[in-house]
């Protein structure tokens, strides 16, 4: 320790009094500062000043007098939370908030019992301190948080959904495949079963081979199912979207158009070379063979 | 630099009672031209917001003319514009002050307890000043730092999700009694660390200095000091590990020829 610093001037043998003692030692002790930086100050509270007296006197200067109405002042004293963690964000704010609200109950109970009005009532409308093209912002993007967190959730149904469904899909595919094997057996079966039992009444039937029509010829002949194919003019190669059905109409308008006012064909190809035209030499200048013009091309 | 525009501004909409006056040049004699503006004003109370190279925020209180004066360092700043805090209250009206306990524990915080209750706290049957209690103001000390948040009561079903909650109370204007009352935060909120008490107005002798401050411009130059040393502690480091390696040398390793052509 020291010698004497200007604080012991000031300190009484009070044990209230011992905070600014016990902070002062405790930074000679370690050298290092109390606040959570790093900082290897020289021992600041040597310089700070504790003027408790003066402190006390002006706060009785400037003190109402003791006989003034709470209403006026309105401070409610609570209980503090002694082990809070300033760096928990949540906790402290938990903290202020049970503050507060236990506040208000407080003051709710002196001033109910004084008859003052409390509560705003709902019809009262007045200026609020913040705008309301303020609040509307404010609800904005509570909406929007809203909205977000009910397609996240949307989407994640819709995932667990979509793996139900093909869970259920391959499911119905096998059972499809089954029944068509079980279909086959039984006709095979019947077959067999009316070779063996003998043709009996039916002599003149062919042997109920079913070769024509059907399903394709009996499976003999191709499938007539028309393949599509690139029409000549298509210039995007058979890739483009074509229309389906419901667009006939305005198709056939588009083309009735085009063969009434245009002249003839789509639009690119009129300047598609052919055959005709490569040697067709109309366009360019016969011979002018001029020095001049010559020299430009150069 | 701009939000502690609007933080003054903000402290001006919670303060009927307040007069706003124009800035005012920071030159050495800022304590007289203040006093005499606030006379001027028929004021009792100074509340002075002093922006310092854009970066800190120094908060006057002082009582005028000749009362005690506190000078504190502003952190924390959340105003009442951003989108977060969603709670509204009536403009004018009466609020209601909380105190933790440890504001009477030691007689600086007391001084500092009745000043801001004198501040704070408006006048009743002010001119300006609206019925109803609808907001509370919250003083807390936390870590030597006094923590002011401002909430206002508000009634709520009950819901499931908190955003559900948040969006109600947005709506819902307070229709029931105290049991169901809770709290949205309306802000600003910002938290005071107390550098000195002077016993008067913008000056005069010191009552007391917070033994735990240290000036943000100290901080920066530590910081930076701490950044400079990167380079010396790097060639520190390596001579350090050289004089070791000579002084326990190493066995020779037995596979070094293994691959040697």
């Amino acid at each position: 320790m020291g010698g004497i610093r200007r604080e012991d001037l000031f300190l009484g043998k009070e044990d209230f009094m011992g905070r600014n003692d016990d902070e002062s030692e405790s930074e000679l002790g370690s050298g290092s500062d109390s606040e959570s930086e790093e900082v290897p100050s020289s021992e600041p509270s040597k310089r700070a000043i504790y003027n408790r007296e003066g402190i006390l006197e002006k706060l009785e200067d400037i003190s109402w007098p003791e006989n003034v109405d709470w209403i006026h002042k309105l401070a409610v004293d609570l209980e503090e939370d002694k082990d809070l963690d300033v760096n928990d964000d949540i906790v402290r704010e938990l903290a202020f908030y049970t503050q507060a609200l236990e506040g208000t109950r407080q003051a709710y109970a002196k001033l109910h019992s004084q008859g003052v009005a409390f509560f705003r009532p709902p019809d009262y409308y007045a200026e609020m301190v913040k705008t309301d093209s303020h609040m509307l912002k404010v609800k904005g993007r509570l909406l929007e948080q809203k909205k977000k967190i009910e397609e996240a959730e949307e989407r994640k149904k819709a995932r667990e959904s979509k793996k139900m469904a093909k869970e259920v899909q391959a499911v119905k595919l096998k059972e499809r495949a089954k029944q068509k094997k079980e279909d086959i057996e039984s006709v095979k079966k019947w077959r067999k079963q009316r070779q063996r039992s003998g043709f009996g009444a039916d002599k003149g039937e062919d042997l109920g081979f079913n070769f024509d029509g059907g399903g394709g010829g009996g499976g003999f002949e191709r499938s007539k199912k028309k393949r599509p194919g690139v029409a000549p003019g298509d210039r995007s190669g058979g890739s483009a979207k074509r229309n389906v059905g419901g667009k006939e109409k305005a198709n056939r308008k588009r083309e009735r158009r085009d063969s009434k006012f245009g002249y003839g064909g789509r639009k690119g190809l009129k300047k598609q070379n052919n055959a005709a035209t490569t040697d067709d030499l109309r366009g360019f200048n016969k011979g002018d063979f001029s020095s001049k013009k010559r020299k430009k091309n150069l | 630099m701009s939000r502690y525009r609007h933080l003054m501004l903000n402290v001006v909409s919670l303060l009927p009672h307040c007069k706003k006056d124009n800035k005012v040049e920071s030159t050495s004699s800022k304590g007289a031209t203040l006093n005499e503006l606030v006379e001027l004003r028929n004021c009792s109370y100074c509340m002075f917001f002093e922006c310092r190279k854009q970066k800190d925020l120094y908060l006057w209180m002082a009582k005028c003319p000749n009362g005690p004066s506190v000078k504190f360092l502003v952190n924390a700043v959340h105003t009442m514009e951003e989108l977060k805090l969603t709670g509204n209250h009536l403009k004018g009206s009466r609020p209601i002050l909380t105190f933790t306990t440890n504001f009477n524990k030691d007689p600086h915080w007391m001084l500092l307890k009745e000043m801001i209750t004198q501040i704070f706290e408006t006048p009743k049957d002010h001119r300006k000043s609206k019925p109803f209690h609808d907001h509370v103001f919250a003083f807390a000390i936390v870590d030597d730092h006094i923590w002011f948040h401002v909430m206002v009561l508000v009634l709520f079903p009950a819901f499931d999700s908190v955003l559900d909650i948040k969006w109600s109370k947005f709506q819902i204007v307070n229709q029931g009694g105290i049991e169901e009352t809770t709290l949205v935060e309306v802000g600003p909120r910002f938290c005071l660390n107390p550098i000195k008490i002077f016993g008067g107005s913008f000056g005069g002798p010191t009552l007391y200095e917070n033994p735990f401050y240290i000036s943000p411009n100290q901080i920066r130059a530590l910081e930076k000091k701490k950044k400079a040393g990167k380079y010396a502690t790097k060639v520190k480091a390596k001579t350090r590990r050289k004089m070791h390696e000579l002084e326990n040398p190493l066995e020779p390793d037995e596979f070094a020829d293994l691959w040697r052509e």
